[in-house]
């Protein structure tokens, strides 16, 4: 037909407003931006992230859930964040499964450590924390005590307290 | 009675520390150039 929609208004304008929503956390005016964005651009790595980002800052983890499956990318660090909501989900098996399949850094180890945590797997938690040990990584020193407390190794904290 | 009170172990706390890893992309490339960027002092002017 000859008839022309409206032109859609330029992505960098839409950025600029989705940027000032995530500046002043405005999280759910921030997903109708990234969605306006994927309307124009559905493949737009960028509104993506920030969709699904925007979604768990909400507290809205089942609807990231869903942005993720229905991404027509996956984006690198998708399996991170797909776990991270699985996680507060409670579904930890699959949450490790999801996990494994990004590579590793110490966002990723952290989330690796809190599901070992309420898996029980306080050994393999532990370990983690191992690792951790020069990233310095802030508060980490709550986390890694709880788990000597729960692994049954609390004679150990008073050691760790006083070394830090 | 009353029963008397009795010692409850609880669960040392755990901090989402995995949360803060979860950051917004950097989107600065992708909006508008602001006018100072754009040009010098003319621009910042008549712009």
């Amino acid at each position: 037909s000859s008839q022309q929609p409206p032109p859609p208004p330029p992505l960098e304008d839409l950025f600029t407003t989705l940027n000032r929503h995530i500046q002043s956390s405005a999280f759910d005016n921030a997903v109708k931006l990234t969605d306006q964005i994927l309307a124009i651009a559905p493949e737009d790595e960028d509104a993506l992230r920030c969709k699904v980002v925007a979604l768990i800052k909400n507290d809205r983890v089942e609807d990231a859930l869903s942005a993720i499956r229905s991404s027509p990318r996956t984006l690198d660090d998708f399996h991170f964040l797909k776990a991270y909501c699985l996680y507060r989900q409670n579904k930890l098996d699959e949450a490790l499964e999801s996990l494994q399949r990004q590579e590793r850094n110490d966002e990723t180890m952290l989330l690796e450590s809190q599901i070992l945590y309420r898996l029980g797997k306080m050994d393999a938690c532990l370990d983690i924390y191992q690792k951790l040990q020069k990233s310095k990584i802030d508060s980490l020193e709550i986390n890694v005590i709880a788990a000597h407390v729960m692994g049954g190794r609390s004679s150990a904290v008073q050691g760790l307290l006083d070394s830090l | 009675f009353p029963p008397p009170f009795q010692a409850i172990s609880r669960n040392p706390i755990v901090l989402d520390l995995a949360y803060n890893g979860i950051e917004f992309p950097s989107i600065e490339s992708r909006m508008k150039k602001d006018r100072k960027a754009k040009g010098g002092f003319m621009s910042r002017i008549f712009g």
